[in-house]
């Protein structure tokens, strides 16, 4: 924000940065070889709903072409509306490319309908040998990635293991664009998935 | 928009281009448009006051009254003020950091707006008081912590508490704490000398040397004036800086009508709870609450920090509107 966007008091959404969404299907090569983590075939991306009528027409119209797509993968798609107000679009697909593929689908379909904005972010289910849930999420806004691991047992108490997280981005942190600033690894509490 | 972004949706947007050429196009890439007047009023306010302090510090020179001397104390008094007044805000406000596993629903609220607004997270606190209100402090985004009581905790629904907390985020974007901060520092100063004059200069008059004593009275009187008008002049500015704050939690949200809800429902029960603690804790804070305490039933002029709330949910409504028609 520039001095004179502070003084104005203007103050505009981010939309989505340049796309680093794919880096995932060249990090994950290495995490599945070298590190034993393996993907759970399931992602899910948060956007706002808007109230609005056009709104409701892009979205439907995204959900359909995806779940045309997805059936012909044998991937499943379905929506949740979470407790903050926020939309999740969960795809289940056993191919990582493809749910990388079909995230992108759900986003570029908000930015081509003029709100991409509304973007939250991306997250990816994986599993690791002692972790039983290992959460990729990738910041629409700044275009990087950061990982949320819940402990076990902890999701529903708010507990995460930063520790593990640091591992997991100094094994990633070549072929994944790592968010640099811990004060933006942002937990998601209640993920569907 | 980024430039990467996909020729499908470079294509929608052209096609709506055409459609309705009607120069607002470019603000259509987001989903509200541009509140130009609100920020033509706010830098002319911003004009006058550093007018009004241009002129007190020509006053203050041609008097020659100590001039380094004050840059030196008014220098100290502003680093103190900017550096330290959230603490000490925090602390006469009683406010208690809270943690993620004590209040894991606004941390999940304020995390989200955080993502979606692209800010670090700020440190969170609770006042314990049933009064409903909300406030931020800080000087950068940083250092920002936001702050809500246990009444508005217990009052808001999620989409509504959303709304207020994001009028509070769009503060620390702003910067509207050092931007006040730097708006009253001459004001303070000019207070100062209005006092100190007052009691030296009566000496300083029956000393017989009228020149000197003219010069005190003249920068007396033009102190007072400063301040008078100072003061005018950044309450107005304080009520510019709330629409932007409405209008930017509004354009973080999507949801206008849910902050305009909570301002109705904020407001609505402030009237009903007692309300010693908040008010009496510090009325130079009121700028920076969501609601001001007193706002009972307050008449609302030049003398108030906040519009009144009318003109707010009007602000709100037009956004609604906006954000519906698609333009």
């Amino acid at each position: 924000m520039s001095l004179r966007d502070a003084l104005t008091g203007r103050h505009k959404v981010k939309g989505p940065a340049p796309d680093r969404l794919f880096a995932l299907s060249t990090a994950y090569v290495a995490l599945e070889t070298e590190h034993q983590v393996t993907a759970c075939g399931v992602a899910g991306i948060v956007f706002q709903p808007l109230a609005t009528s056009d709104f409701e027409s892009i979205v439907s119209d995204m959900e359909a072409v995806v779940k045309a797509t997805a059936s012909d993968l044998g991937a499943s798609i379905e929506t949740h509306d979470d407790s903050f107000g926020y939309r999740w679009m969960v795809i289940r697909d056993p191919s990582l490319e493809d749910l990388v593929v079909a995230v992108n689908g759900v986003s570029s379909a908000l930015v081509g309908g003029g709100y991409g904005e509304r973007v939250l972010c991306a997250v990816f289910a994986f599993q690791g040998p002692r972790d039983p849930k290992i959460y990729f999420i990738y910041n629409y806004k700044r275009g990087s990635w950061y990982p949320f691991v819940p402990t076990a047992g902890g999701a529903s108490a708010g507990q995460r293991s930063v520790e593990r997280e640091l591992q997991i981005k100094a094994q990633v942190g070549r072929e994944l664009p790592v968010e640099p600033e811990l004060e933006r690894w942002f937990p998601l509490w209640g993920i569907p998935f | 928009m980024t430039p990467e972004a996909p020729i499908g949706g470079r294509r929608r947007r052209l096609y709506r281009k055409s459609v309705c050429d009607n120069g607002f196009v470019a603000a259509r890439r987001t989903s509200f448009g541009r509140d130009t007047g609100l920020q033509a009023r706010m830098l002319g306010t911003m004009f006058l006051l550093g007018l009004v302090y241009a002129v007190l510090i020509a006053v203050l020179f041609a008097a020659g009254a100590g001039g380094v001397l004050l840059i030196v104390i008014g220098g100290g008094l502003f680093l103190v003020q900017l550096f330290a007044s959230d603490k000490i805000a925090l602390r006469t406000m009683g406010a208690r950091e809270v943690s993620a596993q004590e209040e894991p629903l606004l941390h999940a609220t304020i995390e989200r707006l955080c993502l979606q607004a692209d800010l670090p997270k700020p440190r969170i606190a609770v006042v314990d008081t049933r009064m409903p209100n909300a406030f931020a402090i800080g000087r950068s985004q940083k250092t920002a912590t936001v702050c809500a009581t246990t009444g508005i905790l217990a009052l808001l629904e999620p989409a509504e508490l959303e709304g207020v907390m994001a009028h509070e985020l769009t503060h620390v974007i702003n910067r509207d704490v050092v931007i006040m901060t730097v708006a009253s520092f001459f004001a303070a100063i000019a207070s100062m000398i209005v006092q100190f004059g007052f009691f030296f200069g009566g000496g300083f008059g029956g000393g017989g040397n009228d020149d000197e004593g003219n010069d005190i009275l003249v920068v007396i009187a033009v102190s007072a004036a400063v301040y008078a008008v100072s003061f005018v002049l950044m309450q107005s500015l304080s009520r510019y800086r709330e629409f932007a704050a409405d209008r930017g939690a509004a354009v973080i949200t999507g949801r206008p009508s849910a902050l305009a809800a909570a301002l109705v429902k904020i407001s609505g029960s402030m009237g009903r709870v007692p309300q010693q603690d908040l008010r009496a804790a510090s009325s130079e804070m009121a700028a920076f609450y969501i609601v001001p305490p007193a706002a009972k039933r307050a008449v609302h002029n030049l003398f108030s920090t906040h519009p009144p709330l009318e003109a707010r949910l009007a602000a709100l409504s037009r956004l609604e509107t906006q954000l519906q028609s698609g333009r």
